[in-house]
């Protein structure tokens, strides 16, 4: 009787499991993971039929943990490992691998219908560390600052403590989103409304973008780093990333992979 | 991939060189430079910073995790092994002292730690804690073998010895609160060295450089700012000039805390007077300068005044600082006279510090002068209005050498009087004259630096009581009073880390 469970429940198996698949799983980043990364696995899965992804973009914390836990194939990142994971990673047998996907620039975003015309570099960091709470006092209508976040556990929270505020803490009533779609829509319904997103987000609807120093982000800027919000994004993995997840991060990098990077609205590396 | 080897390995061995100070993404600068000169690409700068945080992780620092607010943090402290002797004579008989021509000698082995953790916040904050054996408030020794045992352990606790924290944001200007270091520039024969007052200070420094000409800059006097007071003022040539440390110190200390301030009840009564009950505080204002001719050569001066105000709970008692006498023979009952308050104590103190140099020998002459302007008041209120001009102390001396490196060596000699009613025996040096006043004699340090962290220090000091007619008032190591004769030996073997 044991033997026929046992027979029946191998053939439910691979009933539902394509013959010959691989599957692929990548957590982290929500900056990647939102657009970039299912994209990219579209077109994988068009090339590599059998191939089936399973993407979780929780924040880039999420995924360096899963590479350290061995529960992903590759983390996304839009952070550097900190000294605190390598150790932590080494502790348990992992070597963390940095692979660059591509480049990303932040921006800071407001509501449209905001007056104020730009911004410097330390009106940016007394914004979002609360030095300023009212947009009068940096030029704008009177009106009590609100600030969007990433929250803690997201890449970009910790990458735009480093870029933009002398790695201060965020003001007090900054309020955490999950992504950043979540703070673009979020600004373009508060009049009183600040951000930070990504390249791939400053088209949202009700936002505009805030020139810095004079200056607006853009592609080139990133590229040839003149932009002081930009920063790279990552895959881990633990050392040289094995089989089919090595095909996918060869596809990342190579031509068609940024072809889609550059698209969907991130600095292609080459 | 070989340029990224070449690259991990230089940067490796700079780390290593540099004590592993620093984790990969201080490297940061480097890369982004080998990058944009296009030596390494990006994706190999990556590997690189990769590999570095892997090492710097297994690293003894790598392994530290310190706050984000955190810019700087240094561990500090020293560590003392003392051998020590002091023996103090009572006099003859006719004064009024319990055992005449007696003396009591104290020979102790002794030994003491301090461990201390400062470091600086971001946007000019700054915090320091220190741990200290002993809970004595003018001295960390601990000695061996005074507690049960053989071997234990009552005596050897370590306890909250500086605990503060500051801001330095403004020009020249250093705030601290908690219980803080010394912020008077000062002498042994006001203040010990191990007492760490607790309340608020403020400190203030600048430098004004002047300049005479001779050189061939031609601005006849300039400033400069910084704030960690490194900067040098730039010089094409080598005018005469001189450099004045202006500087100024003030400190509010509760010297005494009384709770309840209104108690239940009467007011206390004690001798037909009435028992204050207020807080205790001490204030002290410093301005002085030191006057910089040379590198080697300086005058330096630093008039104080010293003041308090209140009783606080153990301090108001009026100082009589007499000496113990006997009401009864059978059984002997023993009075001790108070000698630890702080009623009219106004001091004026001026310590003055003139160095130089005899070839490559540093040498330096110090003094310290001290008035008690109302020492009319301490005496009457002791009983000995006919002492009203035992108001004075001052010290002089002369140090030559100065231990900053192994093979170094230091010699000071000084000589100090201070008289009953000059200062306030709670907080002078409890070595050098047993923690008292109405004392006076002669003190010689010798030192010698074994290694850069390693010295080995001795000291002799003799005193005699100036006023046969007084005690010599404080409380001291020593259960005599008066101190007819003193003599202080010790040995010290010292570690500073």
């Amino acid at each position: 009787m044991k033997t026929t469970y046992l027979a029946i429940l191998t053939g439910l198996a691979l009933a539902v499991s394509p013959v010959g698949a691989e599957k692929v799983v990548i957590k982290g980043s929500d900056t990647l993971g939102a657009k970039l990364v299912p994209q990219l696995a579209e077109q994988f899965k068009a090339q590599n039929p059998g191939t089936t992804f399973d993407i979780a973009a929780e924040g880039s914390t999420t995924g360096i943990a899963a590479i350290i836990d061995g529960t992903a194939d590759i983390g996304m990142s839009s952070r550097r490992a900190k000294p605190a994971e390598v150790g932590a990673a080494s502790g348990k047998g992992k070597n963390l691998k940095p692979t660059i996907v591509a480049y990303d620039g932040l921006g800071v975003i407001v509501n449209s219908a905001n007056p104020i015309k730009g911004l410097t570099k330390k009106q940016v960091e007394q914004i979002f560390t609360g030095d300023v709470t009212d947009w009068s006092a940096i030029g704008g209508s009177s009106g009590k600052i609100s600030i969007y976040t990433r929250n803690t556990s997201s890449g970009t929270y910790s990458d735009w403590k480093e870029l933009a505020m002398k790695k201060r803490d965020y003001a007090k009533g900054s309020q955490k989103m999950a992504g950043h779609e979540q703070i673009a829509a979020e600004v373009g319904k508060n009049a009183s409304g600040i951000g930070y997103v990504g390249l791939a987000y400053m088209k949202a609807g009700g936002i505009k973008v805030v020139p810095i120093e004079g200056a607006m982000p853009s592609q080139a800027s990133v590229l040839n780093k003149s932009w002081p919000y930009a920063r790279p994004t990552f895959y881990y993995t633990n050392g040289d990333p094995q089989g089919v997840a090595k095909q996918f991060v060869d596809f990342t990098t190579g031509p068609v992979g940024q072809k889609i990077a550059g698209r969907v609205g991130f600095v292609p590396i080459r | 991939m070989l340029r990224k080897y070449l690259v991990l390995i230089t940067m490796a061995a700079s780390l290593i060189a540099g004590a592993i100070t620093a984790p990969a993404q201080e490297a940061g600068a480097l890369l982004d430079l080998l990058v944009k000169k296009r030596i390494i690409t990006d994706q190999e700068a990556e590997e690189v910073r990769g590999e570095l945080n892997k090492e710097f992780s297994q690293s003894p620092a790598g392994k530290m995790k310190l706050s984000t607010p955190l810019t700087e943090l240094e561990i500090y402290g020293d560590a003392r092994v003392r051998y020590e002797v002091r023996n103090g004579n009572s006099g003859p008989p006719g004064t009024l002292v319990t055992n005449p021509n007696d003396a009591q000698q104290r020979n102790r082995h002794r030994y003491r730690l301090r461990l201390g953790l400062r470091g600086t916040l971001v946007d000019d904050w700054f915090f320091g804690l220190r741990l200290e054996t002993s809970t004595s408030n003018r001295s960390t020794n601990v000695t061996f073998g005074d507690d049960a045992g053989p071997f234990g352990k009552t005596s050897d606790g370590a306890f909250i010895g500086q605990a503060y924290l500051g801001y330095s944001g403004f020009r020249d200007i250093r705030l601290t609160a908690g219980r803080i270091p010394n912020p008077f520039v000062t002498t042994s024969m006001i203040w010990d060295g191990d007492i760490n007052p607790e309340g608020f200070s403020q400190q203030y420094k600048h430098t004004f450089n002047l300049n005479w000409g001779g050189g061939s800059t031609d601005t006849a006097a300039s400033e400069e700012y910084s704030k960690d007071g490194k900067s040098a003022a730039p010089a094409v040539s080598e005018p005469s000039t001189m450099a004045i440390d202006l500087f100024a110190n003030f400190g509010q200390f509760v010297y005494d805390d009384n709770n309840p301030e209104n108690p239940i009840g009467a007011p206390a009564v004690s001798g037909g007077r009435r028992v204050p009950e207020n807080d205790a505080y001490m204030f002290g204002y410093q301005i002085g300068a030191k006057f910089n001719f040379t590198k080697t050569t300086y005058f330096q001066l630093a008039p104080t005044f010293y003041h308090y105000s209140g009783y606080g709970n153990d301090f108001n008692t009026f100082f009589n600082g007499g000496p113990n006498f006997r009401t009864t023979t059978v059984p002997p009952v023993t009075v001790t006279p108070n000698q630890t308050g702080i009623n009219s104590l106004f001091v004026f103190n001026m310590p003055a510090e003139f160095g130089f140099s005899i070839g490559e020998l540093p040498v330096r002459l110090f003094s310290d002068f001290a008035v008690n302007l109302d020492a009319e008041d301490r005496a009457l209120a002791a009983g000995r209005p006919d002492k009203d001009d035992e108001r004075y102390a001052y010290q002089l001396g002369v140090g030559i050498g100065r231990i900053k490196t192994k093979g170094n060596w230091q010699l000071n000699v000084f000589w100090q009087h201070a008289e009953q009613f000059a200062l306030d025996p709670n907080l002078v040096d409890s070595d050098i004259f047993d923690s008292r006043v109405n004392m006076e004699g002669v003190a010689v340090q010798a030192g010698y630096a074994l290694t850069d962290a390693v010295t080995v220090n001795l000291t002799y000091a003799y005193g005699e009581q100036i006023d046969n007619t007084l005690g010599t008032g404080g409380v001291g190591d020593i259960g005599v009073n008066p101190l007819r004769e003193y003599q202080l030996f010790q040995a010290d073997l010292n570690f500073k880390f």
